[in-house]
């Protein structure tokens, strides 16, 4: 993989407001869905490691 | 990647592998990401930079880090704002040096250093390479594109695990 070209005549910068209460809960549940999604992928992943050493 | 820490994960240098491209030449620069104390304000010249620096680094809830090339520390490619709200990191701030902007800029990729370093950084933190921020309007589609950012809401987007570690894994080799 190469490093990430921002586009010639695009500069990336960011100025962030603070969120607010409602948008950091909001965020906060979508970590957990994702982080959640995430933990059984990798549970799978295991158990299906464990069964192909186990053979 | 080679990393110095004090403090646990208090980093201080970060070195990344093939990570600024020269626009002419095409040649490629390994770069150190160096997290800045107020002590450093010196380096920090206000005419340089659009956004404000040094109320960041004042700021005690803020972390500030400076890019540089390996071979010459002493020229600032960028700089990044960091604030760790406990279960994400939060990048207040980031801007590439007066001369990699624009048209005739002299580095390519320099955002991509130091968005990746946040999202070590919160994946160090154990927040699972959480990183959230505002975009102006006209940059959503350019972060989607070239960082797997998500559109949140409005101006907000972040950037998830999976988009953390394509980004780490492509500036940080083991």
């Amino acid at each position: 993989m190469g490093l990430i070209k921002e586009p010639v005549n695009v500069d990336f910068s960011t100025k962030s407001e603070p969120w607010t209460d409602k948008e950091l809960s909001d965020f906060r549940k979508i970590m957990d869905t994702i982080k959640a999604k995430n933990a059984v992928i990798k549970k799978r992943k295991i158990t299906r490691t464990k069964k192909e050493l186990q053979h | 990647m080679k990393i110095k820490q004090r403090n646990g994960l208090d980093f201080v240098i970060v070195k990344l592998t093939n990570s600024i491209e020269n626009t002419s030449t095409k040649e490629v620069f390994d770069t150190v990401i160096v997290k800045l104390a107020i002590t450093d304000i010196k380096q920090l010249k206000k005419v340089d930079w659009r956004f404000n620096w040094h109320k960041e680094l004042k700021d005690k809830s803020k972390n500030v880090y400076k890019l540089t090339t390996l071979n010459n520390p002493s020229i600032i490619q960028g700089l990044i704002s960091l604030e760790d709200k406990t279960d994400h990191i939060f990048m207040h701030l980031i801007e590439s040096a007066k001369f990699n902007i624009g048209k005739s800029k002299v580095y390519y990729g320099v955002p991509g250093n130091l968005v990746a370093h946040a999202c070590k950084f919160s994946m160090d933190m154990g927040y699972h390479g959480f990183l959230a921020f505002d975009a102006k309007s006209a940059l959503i589609k350019h972060y989607i594109q070239s960082l797997d950012a998500t559109h949140f809401r409005g101006l907000r987007m972040f950037i998830e695990t999976k988009a953390a570690i394509k980004l780490i894994s492509q500036y940080f080799k083991t």
